[in-house]
């Protein structure tokens, strides 16, 4: 009898643990599109089938509202187990103390000795610590259309801040033909690029400071730089960019009114798709006086909320999405540089023309010097909202750029870099 | 005489068609884009009329992007909260037009006062009531927000039409000894039909096209309503139009369906209660 | 709606001197559970929705809460209000507020105003009409900003083509790198909108004057100017005040298209409050603080100019 009650309980046992092995986990992505969402599906789909019992649910807010979404989720504690953590999420988040610190599994992962000069130092932006693992890098490159350039005689790209300002205002005539194409709606580091590359002495560690800890801005070669980006809108494009966002911008380079563009690897999935391939090229972006050009490490990455359940299959889950074959996936299609080094000699994508001006940059790093921004500082975001009114402001010129240059400086030197 | 007459009915054609011209050609244009290929969107020279119509977009939306699953919890919530806020609505309005009672006035002011209000105002403490009680992620959680979005206007809406239905008639029913309840439903409801078609129309209109809301308040896939669907075809890497066209005619459809049978409704709704016409 | 048959018919029934005297304490007590039975659902649901969470941002905004702050949450007073009303943008953003109610709430009346006496007269295929003429007011806003920052391009909007195509333009005008033009872009995109729910009201309201009134006007021989100023314009004075001030109110709070269109920009030439408030949570760290004092200053400013209002045209009834 006593036997019989015992292995009832047992099988009762063992019965719960097998209904309770159904693990769901909730993960939320922040750069969503219909595209990446199936890309991210599809590796979920792999996983779910090697983990049987494991359910993974993703949640895709519209872009635009994504980092507002995940900030107010994650302050109340909303059930998520896997976090995409955006740079722009980061240092947030991890004030909120909501983000578990991921060094012990990094630390034990084979995946981090591959990763490629940077995403270390990119994972610990804050306290050095790591709270993400990368899954994709951003960094900004020239795209030009050779065949327009040709109608022009204009063979290759060009090489410095000089030379695209002379091919820009030579192609344009102020009906149909523009060279380059501004963004006013979240104006994305183009005024950094331009106006640093008159630097040589950037920190890399920091964009608004020099190697001996001066605010550039402060600088008179900021003011030479300024100059020069106000004239390469006043003469070589479209007026109306000053309002442009991403689509008008990417647009306006597929329809061959701006032949030249600086951009994220992410629209290559988006020209490959408007473009067929070749119409469009990459090359290194452009050296300034300086003799260097500054381009920007973005990144996001997977992070685990410190409140969640079930961190170890999330951190699972992670390595899995980072698995070569899986990562080669996601880059390919979403349109993002791989943080593993091996995803690059072992896939030929990654060596194609498409990516001849990542390669050109990440094979020389002194003059294509990676460099962060200040991102970690609480003010970044009102920083990023003063930097593009002020952009329109010196494009509408009504704003002087020795006074915006003071504006500049004064933000830094309250906000203490 | 006559030649004046016709003049003047041409130029009240021409002002009608100038009207209808101004309201529907941006619509007009999103419909050529979503039949448009992708390569004949943003062209320069601008194409009005692409050489290559066809209806991919609309087979991606219902296809790749499931739309028929979001167009469904859309039109489950919006239904569900219309005719909830529209009952409510029913009951406070009466209240409203029919009682006079101490208060009724700051009543009437406090109605107006929380449409001051401003939605991001709410929001964070909105959120965080719904998380501690999880509602969130939950569409009657969506439908509760809602119910309330759409209860004071349409209070107000609905006080306005009781107003001008006579009060004789209710009389009539209470002295033949019906409960005011009963008076309220067999004689009032009735005729207070069209304006209650007016206050639905209202809230769903509303409720169709929320987005802030719902975007924040539902996660899950297999949750989202047709706006924050719509918003999604706006990523990072730019916007797809065509899609987006496509969705923007599809979500249409059914506000377009309800003018077509509700503006009898709306605009008779409103004048309920004037003997001629 | 405000004909003399209406008003008599807005007494309330069960109150009249008839009735008066059947009411003995115990019906006046089910009197008032039948009332409040009737409110309940409304009210309850305006006050768990609304109030308590407007008294909540209230609080909000006398304190720090940004992503930054989460776990030291506290009151700072009146700062978020000072950073507010002290930043050196503030009265342009009122300014731009003020443009942008006031020259949207204008012209969507009289395009609304002009709609309705046109439609006025049954014709044929008047439902149908109208079902195409109302549609802008069923789109959303971010999809109705969307689409009109497109036909406002200065390179591939179609506005700009036409006018180039008839000869009255020589090349595009880039309406969003003007500080003007862009706030004309969106007031007209907001007319756009606008215009259907004033037709609609005032539609209504326009089938509600009795046809004697008319004759007896036409008797007296007025001409049909005078007959709108002397007949039409006072019967529909009342939904014409209601209309315009809820009005104000939702274009206030409707920072939809404006967020769609230029964000606020360029320059801020477009920013009012309610984009401020937008602005402020998604690029100063979800300050939900600071907006919501903005928010707070929105209410108050509507809340002065509504009591003006109906101060000023001794507008008593608060209804439609």
């Amino acid at each position: 009898m006593r036997k019989t009650l015992l292995a009832l309980v047992l099988l009762c046992v063992l019965f719960t643990s097998i209904l309770f092995s159904n693990t769901t986990l909730r993960m939320i992505q922040v750069f969503a599109s219909p595209e990446r969402t199936k890309i991210i599906e599809n590796i979920i789909e792999k996983f779910e089938a090697l983990k049987p019992g494991v359910k993974i649910e993703l949640i895709s807010p519209p872009y635009e509202t994504a980092v507002s979404k995940v900030n107010i989720m994650m302050s109340n504690e909303e059930p998520l187990d896997i976090v995409e953590v955006s740079d722009w999420l980061l240092s947030g988040l991890v004030s909120m103390g909501v983000l578990e610190n991921l060094e012990r599994y990094i630390t034990r992962s084979e995946q981090a000795k591959y990763w490629v000069d940077g995403v270390v130092e990119a994972a610990r932006t804050v306290n050095n610590t790591a709270y993400i693992m990368p899954n994709a890098i951003y960094v900004k490159t020239l795209f030009y259309r050779p065949d327009i350039l040709e109608k022009y005689n204009i063979l290759g790209a060009p090489r410095s801040m000089g030379e695209m300002m002379a091919i820009c205002q030579y192609i344009t005539n102020g009906r149909d033909q523009y060279g380059y194409s501004y963004r006013g709606i979240d104006p994305v580091n183009f005024m950094d690029l331009v106006l640093c590359s008159f630097f040589n002495d950037i920190d890399p560690a920091c964009m608004y400071k020099t190697t001996s800890g001066k605010i550039i801005f402060e600088d008179p070669r900021a003011l030479e730089g300024l100059k020069f980006y106000i004239e390469l809108y006043h003469k070589a494009s479209p007026k109306d960019s000053i309002s442009w966002g991403f689509d008008e911008q990417v647009n306006a380079f597929v329809s061959g009114l701006t032949p030249i563009l600086f951009q994220d690897p992410d629209t290559t999935a988006l020209l490959n798709y408007l473009l067929t391939t070749g119409v469009y090229k990459t090359a290194p972006l452009p050296v300034g006086p300086g003799g260097k050009v500054y381009p920007t490490f973005g990144f996001g990455g997977w992070g685990i909320p410190s409140y969640s359940k079930n961190k170890d299959i999330a951190w699972e889950f992670i390595e899995f999405f980072n698995l070569p074959e899986n990562a080669a996936y996601f880059c390919k299609e979403y349109g993002a540089l791989p943080v593993d080094s091996r995803i690059y000699e072992s896939d030929p994508y990654f060596g194609s023309a498409v990516f001849d001006g990542w390669a050109a940059m990440f094979d020389d790093p002194v003059t294509y010097q990676i460099t962060a921004y200040p991102i970690d500082n609480e003010l970044w975001g009102e920083w990023f909202r003063l930097q593009g009114d002020i952009q329109e402001r010196l494009l509408m010129n009504r704003m002087t750029p020795e006074r915006a240059l003071q504006e500049f400086t004064n933000f830094w030197k309250d906000a203490g870099i | 005489m006559r030649v004046k007459k016709s003049v003047k009915k041409t130029l009240k054609a021409l002002a009608l068609g100038l009207y209808l011209a101004f309201a529907i050609a941006p619509i007009l244009w999103i419909f050529l884009t979503s039949i448009k290929p992708p390569e004949d969107i943003y062209t320069f020279p601008i194409k009005y009329w692409t050489e290559k119509p066809s209806f991919d977009a609309y087979r991606y939306l219902f296809g790749f992007a499931k739309f028929s699953k979001y167009f469904g919890n859309s039109v489950f919530v919006t239904m569900f909260a219309s005719i909830v806020s529209t009952f409510f609505a029913l009951f406070s309005g009466y209240a409203l037009s029919r009682f006079r009672f101490k208060g009724k006035g700051f009543l009437l002011i406090f109605l107006f006062f929380t449409q001051m209000i401003p939605a991001y105002l709410l929001m964070i403490p909105q959120f965080q009531m719904f998380s501690g009680m999880k509602l969130t992620n939950n569409l009657f959680g969506i439908i509760i927000i809602y119910i309330g979005l759409g209860a004071t206007f349409s209070t107000i809406m609905s006080k306005g039409f009781f107003d001008r239905i006579p009060v004789s008639m209710e009389e009539a029913g209470l002295i033949d000894g019906c409960t005011r309840l009963g008076v309220l439903f067999r004689i009032t409801v009735p005729l207070l039909l069209p304006g209650l078609a007016a206050v639905f129309s209202f809230s769903f209109v509303n409720n169709w096209n929320e987005l802030f809301t719902a975007a924040l308040f539902l996660d899950s896939d297999a949750k989202m309503t047709v706006p924050v669907a719509l918003y999604s075809f706006i990523s990072k890497a730019g916007i797809q139009w065509n899609v987006l066209g496509a969705g923007i005619i599809v979500a249409l459809v059914p506000t377009m369906i309800l003018f077509f049978f509700a503006q009898k409704y709306i605009i008779a709704g409103l004048t309920q209660g004037a003997v001629k016409e | 709606m405000p004909g003399s048959k209406q008003k008599k018919g807005a007494q309330a029934p069960f109150s009249s001197p008839e009735m008066r005297p059947h009411h003995s304490l115990k019906k006046k007590s089910r009197r008032f559970f039948f009332l409040l039975a009737l409110f309940i659902p409304t009210f309850s649901v305006i006050g768990f929705l609304t109030i308590y969470p407007t008294i909540r941002g209230f609080i909000l905004s006398f304190q720090n809460y940004t992503v930054f702050n989460i776990r030291r949450i506290r009151y700072i007073g009146l700062q978020n209000y000072e950073r507010v009303l002290q930043s050196g943008d503030f009265g342009l953003i009122l300014w731009n507020t003020f443009v942008w109610i006031f020259f949207s709430v204008l012209f969507q009346m009289l395009l609304g105003l002009g709609l309705a006496l046109l439609m006025r007269k049954p014709f044929k295929g008047r439902g149908i009409y109208a079902g195409f003429v109302f549609y802008p007011w069923a789109l959303s806003g971010f999809a109705i900003g969307l689409i009109w920052r497109w036909l406002f391009d200065g390179s591939f909007g179609i506005i700009n083509d036409i006018l180039i195509r008839l000869g009255i333009i020589e090349r595009g005008i880039s309406f969003f790198s003007d500080p003007v033009l862009a706030m004309v872009a969106v007031i007209t995109v907001n007319i756009w909108y606008g215009f259907p729910f004033f037709a609609i009201m005032i539609l209504a309201a326009l089938q509600g004057i009795p046809q004697d009134v008319y004759e007896s006007a036409w008797m007296d021989g007025a001409n049909p100017i005078n007959t709108f100023f002397k007949v039409t314009l006072p019967f529909i004075r009342p939904v014409l005040i209601n209309t315009v001030l809820l009005r104000v109110i939702w274009v206030m709070n409707y920072p939809d298209i404006i967020y769609a269109m230029t964000r606020g920009g360029p320059a801020k030439a477009t920013e009012i409050l309610s984009v401020y408030m937008i602005n402020i949570v998604f690029y100063e760290n979800n300050n939900f603080s600071k907006a919501s004092a903005v928010g707070v200053i929105i209410i108050s400013i509507l809340m002065v100019f509504t009591t003006f209002t109906y101060l000023v045209t001794n507008t008593k009834r608060m209804e439609l």
